[in-house]
């Protein structure tokens, strides 16, 4: 059965206060405002046939205040950050980093638990935030395990010949992770900016 | 020779994971290009391509914000980084500071809750921006002594080296985003061919590959097949990422669509250290790629017997 993925649903969240959100707050979103709804972006993505809108129609989406929708939408997790949209956007806008904007507060406000994507970020934060740099094997771990035990060792085992060649090729190295001896003081740093962006959210719900 | 310029360099975490053939072999090769690389101390990760996904914008950037005044600290001398995505982060981090005043004092309260400051007046550059800028291909030509005659390279550059900043001002607008051909001019310099090659910029997948490849292994294949209809004898790269995502899914592509891949993903530096007569293993790192590029080490034996 055909149907029009941009039509109102009933179930779906409105919210006409979401692109102005957007321009305001997401990362190269005063852009957006610029779009012209060429597809040039949609068109030069490399996977834009894995997405279920493309950043063409995800725009205007935005601008519908399709909310829930957006932030919802594979198309800001299955961008391989090519950057071939930015480059040839003709009216200059980040679309890059606007995806990597709404995948920030997809994540913040639970809309994507399970994205493989988000669930990689989780563990590939851990890692930097405990260490200060990102070590592989404790970010693949913690990544498959978070598809619970029984997948975890499913697709620990299915890539183990990879990970044995890694080794064999002195491209993974078996003792502690590698750190930075600074990785407290690169906490402190990371709390401080939480705590910015926090302080900063509070002061735009007020306004 | 002249005198070696200096340079602060950022490895990033991938030169000791799954690039130490990248860094090993640009560490070897830098002394005979003049190039001097004092590395920043203690640095951090950049947070690739998903650390604001958890971590927050701000947050990500105060990651690139602390190597920077890390970098800072020892000097004025340009930062160097060899990883796609460190210059993709820590370039634009750079720039953001440089020019956007509020970015600069967010940062900035970011990094005083360890005293540290940064006010963006470094230069955040590409290792191979600089080969091309700095070096030149005169001076990488003057050091080969064992020319890589009849190997075939295809020469793939991917994404985040020269997308978005390759042809800024800021960038050094040192190539095209489409066609670029420092890659290629790095091959000929050495004395290799560098074969026809559409897909220079194809991407794959970048870090969708490493967590969700059955959404990119088609990209990849369609990277490799080209380079193995060129007749190309091993596919040249910049980027970590591509070279750890082209040379490890070859198995799997094989399983999925019923190729018979086998070819070697090298480093345009470990070309280079073979191409400079250097060691195999210590300089040119060859024995660190899960593929083995025979035909390469054939060659650099050569020169060292």
């Amino acid at each position: 059965m055909r149907t029009i993925a941009a039509a109102p649903a009933g179930s779906r969240t409105y919210d006409l206060n979401f692109a102005r959100w957007v321009y305001q707050n997401v990362d190269g979103g005063d852009r957006l405002s610029l779009c012209m709804q060429c597809g040039m972006c949609s068109g030069s993505c490399p996977i834009g046939t894995a997405m279920d809108h493309g950043p063409r129609k995800l725009f205007m989406m935005i601008r519908a205040g399709m909310k829930e929708a957006v932030l919802t939408s594979d198309t800001i997790w299955n961008c391989t950050q090519c950057y071939n949209c930015v480059v040839r956007c003709p009216r200059q806008i980040p679309v890059t980093n606007i995806l990597q904007g709404l995948a920030t507060v997809a994540v913040r406000e639970g809309y994507a638990p399970e994205q493989p994507t988000a669930k990689f970020a989780k563990a590939f934060w851990f890692s930097v935030k405990h260490f200060g740099r990102t070590d592989e094997r404790l970010v693949t771990a913690f990544f498959y395990f978070s598809f619970g035990l029984v997948e975890g060792i499913k697709r620990g085992l299915a890539n183990l010949p990879i990970a044995l060649r890694m080794i064999k090729a002195g491209r993974m190295h078996l003792g502690a992770p590698h750190r930075a001896k600074g990785a407290a003081d690169l906490r402190a740093i990371i709390a401080k900016a939480e705590e910015i962006e926090k302080r900063e959210r509070a002061q735009g719900a007020q306004q | 020779m002249s005198e070696p310029k200096k340079y602060t360099y950022y490895p990033g975490c991938s030169s000791q994971a799954s690039a130490t053939h990248l860094d090993q072999s640009l560490r070897a090769v830098a002394p005979k290009l003049g190039i001097e690389l004092e590395e920043i101390d203690d640095w951090n990760c950049c947070g690739a391509s998903v650390g604001h996904v958890e971590g927050g914008t701000l947050p990500q950037t105060a990651l690139s914000g602390r190597n920077l005044a890390k970098a800072r600290k020892q000097g004025t001398s340009d930062v160097l980084t060899a990883c796609a995505a460190c210059y993709l982060n820590t370039h634009g981090v750079n720039e953001k500071i440089k020019n956007d005043v509020r970015t600069r004092k967010r940062v900035n309260e970011s990094l005083g809750a360890v005293d540290l400051n940064y006010e963006g007046d470094l230069n955040v550059r590409h290792a191979c921006e600089v080969l091309v800028n700095d070096v030149g291909l005169e001076k990488i030509k003057g050091q080969v002594k064992n020319p890589l005659t009849g190997l075939k390279v295809a020469g793939y550059v991917g994404c985040q080296t020269v997308r978005p900043f390759a042809a800024t001002d800021t960038g050094g607008n040192y190539d095209t985003y489409d066609q670029p051909e420092f890659l290629d001019n790095f091959v000929k310099a050495c004395g290799a061919e560098a074969v026809e090659y559409d897909p220079k910029t194809s991407c794959c997948g970048g870090s969708v590959s490493v967590y969700s490849p059955d959404k990119t292994l088609h990209l990849i294949k369609k990277i490799v097949q080209a380079a193995v209809d060129a007749g190309a004898d091993v596919i040249a790269t910049p980027c970590p990422l591509c070279q750890q995502n082209v040379e490890m899914y070859q198995s799997a592509i094989n399983k999925e669509f019923g190729t018979n891949f086998n070819i070697p993903v090298v480093f345009y530096s470990q070309l280079m250290a073979v191409a400079f007569g250097m060691d195999a293993k210590k300089d040119a790192a060859l024995d660190q790629n899960m593929i083995k590029p025979l035909k390469l080490v054939e060659m650099a034996r050569k020169t060292a017997g």
